[in-house]
């Protein structure tokens, strides 16, 4: 095949559309071909998008065999033998924020996995808004464009606010919220031109969790969050007790 | 995925927490796997789900494909792609395996009994749930032309090679490669996909 016919393959080889032998030839001519490698990336990357479409709530059971599996499986080491102390890309002076950002998408994900496994356990319409939500998160999660604020919460806890403003969602990852007294309820708001807009409420009675807001962050300039009656309000009767920017 | 620390009004630039998170479990973090586990593992799964058309062996590959990530995750180079594409390509890759391993083993009627039971694109869109991302990657489809969509639906969500996906959509080998790419591109562009 001559460079040209193999250039033409790049689309077949991101969606793994090639035979055996056909795919490690393309290989070897990527090797050499700065323009197909980065056409191949993006490919792959745009492949990737329509997996992430047919996502689903994948059962408890292959959670629990997975990570009693990986206890015993061994990993291979990188392949340069000269590992660096501090890893190459991270923001030198930021180890803080880059932790917390694990921190935080680690909340994420522990608090929808139970989320999404609670309502799997209802009916058919709540395991598929889990699913929807799956799918949301995920989303948001590796949008290009999505930011990550942290902070504490007055009172007690901490939240943090992933938003996109391409897919126009955010995500309110929350831990350690103490019981509002008095039957009263967390309420979630978009800050747009000084107003406040309501974005959904957290379910009663859970100090953790992950929830998608209502509306879109696109035009808002924070989130916050405050106190309000059991049912939530229009507008806030209370001061904010945690405001995150969203924009970057 | 910027990283910004409350009240700061300047984001910092650096990887998304997933290719954080990998780095970590690069390093035997269990934990950080766990969060790349709740990350992933839905998309794996459908994934292997709408490759093999079976439940059970679905979540087989999609198992080794989880454990896969935490054995290699020190081979995931940040500087060629995003940790989820590497992470999905891989599970892709799985799936096609597993399937073409299957074919192998089949015979030739077999063949003609796929070509019957192959569904249309609108099939497999109908499933799709009308969902923020679905539906964007469903418009974006939806914007590709026929032959351009089923060549990639067929190869990328039933894991056929582009001479099988030819054959079942009865068009020359050298315009089916063609069409992939078109319509890679075409659905790169209309969801704004950056390496």
């Amino acid at each position: 095949m001559t460079d040209a016919d193999l250039h033409a393959l790049t689309g077949a080889y991101a969606l793994d559309a090639l035979d055996e032998r056909e795919a490690e030839d393309f290989a070897r001519h990527l090797a050499h071909c700065e323009a197909c490698t980065s056409e191949v990336r993006e490919l792959q990357a745009t492949a990737a998008r329509l997996a992430g479409a047919v996502a689903e709530v994948p059962p408890p059971e292959l959670h629990q065999r997975v990570m009693a599996a990986i206890g015993e499986v061994r990993q291979r080491p990188p392949r340069t033998t000269v590992l660096p102390l501090r890893p190459r890309w991270r923001p030198r002076g930021l180890p803080y924020l880059a932790a917390a950002a694990c921190l935080a998408l680690a909340a994420v994900a522990g608090g929808f996995a139970v989320q999404a496994r609670h309502q799997a356990d209802q009916q058919r319409s709540a395991a598929a808004q889990a699913r929807q939500q799956a799918v949301r998160l995920t989303a948001v999660m590796s949008a290009p464009d999505a930011t990550l604020h942290a902070g504490a919460v007055k009172g007690g806890g901490n939240a943090t606010v992933i938003a996109s403003r391409q897919l126009n969602q955010a995500a309110l990852v929350y831990h350690g919220l103490p019981e509002p007294a008095g039957g009263k309820v967390y309420e979630l708001w978009y800050s747009v031109n000084e107003s406040m807009v309501p974005a959904g409420l957290l379910t009663p009675g859970r100090s953790d969790g992950t929830t998608l807001l209502s509306g879109g962050p696109r035009g808002a300039a924070a989130v916050g969050v405050t106190i309000e009656p059991a049912g939530g309000s229009p507008k806030p009767t209370t001061d904010p007790i945690l405001l995150l920017p969203v924009s970057a | 995925m910027r990283v910004v620390a409350s009240g700061e009004q300047s984001p910092a630039s650096g990887p998304g927490a997933l290719e954080s998170l990998l780095e970590r479990v690069a390093q035997g973090d269990q934990e950080a796997f766990e969060s790349v586990y709740h990350a992933v593992a839905g998309s794996v799964l459908g994934l292997a789900r709408r490759v093999l058309r079976d439940s059970a062996q679905a979540e087989e590959v999609a198992q080794e494909v989880l454990i896969d990530i935490w054995r290699t995750a020190s081979r995931f180079d940040p500087a060629r792609g995003s940790a989820m594409t590497w992470m999905l390509t891989l599970a892709h890759r799985r799936a096609v395996d597993r399937v073409r391993s299957a074919q192998a083993s089949a015979n030739r009627e077999h063949r003609t009994a796929l070509r019957e039971n192959t569904p249309a694109f609108d099939e497999v869109s109908e499933q799709v749930e009308h969902r923020l991302e679905r539906e964007q990657v469903r418009r974006c489809l939806e914007s590709l032309t026929e032959i351009q969509r089923e060549a990639v639906t067929v190869a990328y969500y039933r894991g056929r090679t582009y001479r099988e996906t030819a054959d079942l959509l009865g068009v020359a080998l050298g315009t089916i490669k063609t069409r992939m790419r078109d319509g890679l591109i075409r659905l790169r562009d209309c969801l704004g996909v950056a390496a």
